[in-house]
């Protein structure tokens, strides 16, 4: 048994399936056919084949299969009726496609690789890839391509996807916590939180992260200015006395100016804007503005850099952590 | 001869709170009027040719903007038609354009941080 002489029983749907393969793909799979050992393991391949399976995981699976006697097969690739445990979204595919019902199950298939004539899958994402025709092809559009790769592609996908979503092949998944052959890892122990440090989930903490360089900038680039975002007080950022300093030289230009206020430096909770500036006699005094309470209140710039409180009705917030300044306008800036 | 003294600006634009208060009423008062941030670019952009100029034309200029760009838009026709009546001298031209630009600048600055927030309080959590 050769070629496609082999796949004329089969359905019209796994036959479409196999017209999307690579003909190496389609020919060794015809060499699988040949080596199944009984007319259900070639039935349980044709409906691999027709779920949607690579040629790598039907390879797999056949030789999973070769071993077994029909009744170990079928037991191995068949829900039990009345089975508890499942969503109703797995029973059902199960029932059509045994590789998912194998794996289900607790069956592992070997790691194999696709054939080498057949294109590196991922690869193309990162290359737009678009088949000879010129049409790029979606996931409705699996049967009856000429190209095989952008199926392949959005099949690798898929499968990626929903191996993240239910990682199947773990052993029976209706007893988790009670694997049998599976020992579990001893949980890796948390890093113990000194006093101060600072979560790393936070803005700032010397990380590059620009959240409200981003949000303003993308806000504002129509009116020509652009800023810079700067931690405050940490020792790859300003001190407080020089951020003032810069943000007042802008802020009289007709800037406002976006900071963060946390706790402690490293940290930001909450956004808030230095409206403006007033200066009397040796004094300046800031207005800052909390968009989100909608706060206003003016603070003298000492008690600023007394990094101490700040006249919001959020106390926990008492300083500048992260500062916006502008670096660039278009205009007569 | 001795310089002239300065004039001081007049009133309104005297005021403290002139980028204050003041501006987050009228933000609050063109935001309920479904006044948008484009049409607070333009109206910034188109301020920013009044600097150097006199008082008299200066007020011409706006009400043209008032009643051509933003005439579909009447809370920010009708600030501008106000502020118009209220220059007074010289100084106050840059003082009200710088206000108008602030008006632009502070919206959309304040609606990014706005937005912004929901991220910023997810990742403190």
């Amino acid at each position: 048994m050769s070629g496609d002489v082999a796949f004329d029983a089969f359905t019209e749907e796994a036959r479409a399936r196999l017209a999307a393969w690579p003909p190496k793909s389609r020919q060794l799979f015809g060499e699988l056919l040949e080596d199944a050992g009984s007319e259900l393991q070639r039935e349980l391949l044709q409906r691999a084949v027709a779920a949607g399976h690579s040629p790598a995981e039907v390879h797999a699976f056949a030789d999973e299969l070769r071993p077994l006697g029909d009744d170990e097969a079928y037991e191995a690739c068949t829900l039990e009726s009345g089975t508890e445990g499942y969503t109703v979204d797995q029973l059902l595919r199960a029932e059509s496609d045994p590789l998912f019902a194998f794996e289900l199950k607790g069956g592992a298939l070997s790691p194999s690789e696709e054939p080498a004539s057949t294109p590196g899958v991922l690869d193309l994402e990162a290359a737009g890839y678009q088949s000879r025709s010129g049409r790029r092809h979606g996931f409705d559009e699996e049967l009856g391509v000429e190209d095989p790769a952008p199926w392949l592609q959005a099949k690798a996908e898929r499968f990626q996807a929903e191996s993240a979503k239910a990682p199947v092949r773990r052993r029976d998944l209706r007893h988790i916590g009670e694997s049998v052959e599976h020992t579990p890892k001893p949980a890796k122990p948390r890093e113990p939180v000194a006093s101060g440090a600072k979560p790393k989930a936070e803005l700032g903490a010397g990380a590059p992260n620009r959240l409200m360089e981003d949000l303003v900038n993308e806000a504002t680039r129509a009116l020509g200015v652009t800023f810079r975002e700067h931690e405050v007080d940490l020792p790859q950022g300003l001190t407080l006395e020089a951020a003032l300093s810069q943000a007042a030289s802008t802020s009289s230009r007709g800037v406002p100016i976006p900071i963060a206020l946390g706790p402690e430096p490293g940290t930001a909770r909450r956004f808030a804007v230095l409206l403006q500036s007033q200066v009397s006699g040796k004094n300046r005094a800031w207005q800052l503005y909390d968009p989100l309470t909608q706060e206003l209140a003016w603070a003298n710039e000492g008690d600023l850099l007394a990094r101490r409180e700040l006249p919001l009705s959020s106390k926990a917030d008492r300083r500048v952590t992260r500062i916006a300044l502008p670096v660039v306008r278009g205009a007569d800036l | 001869m001795p310089p002239t003294a300065r004039a001081p600006a007049s009133g309104p634009l005297a005021n403290r709170e002139l980028n204050g208060e003041v501006l987050l009423d009228e933000l609050a008062e063109l935001r309920q009027a479904q006044v948008t941030q484009r049409d607070l670019n333009d109206c910034a952009l188109g301020v920013r040719e009044l600097s150097g100029v006199r008082v008299a034309e200066a007020q011409s200029r706006l009400k043209a903007l008032a009643t051509g760009r933003f005439a579909q838009q009447p809370a920010l026709a009708g600030l501008l038609v106000r502020w118009a009546a209220k220059l007074k001298s010289e100084v106050d031209v840059p003082l009200l354009t710088s206000h108008l630009e602030r008006l632009a600048m502070t919206s959309a600055v304040v609606s990014a941080l706005r937005r912004g927030q929901d991220r910023l309080g997810r990742r403190a959590r």
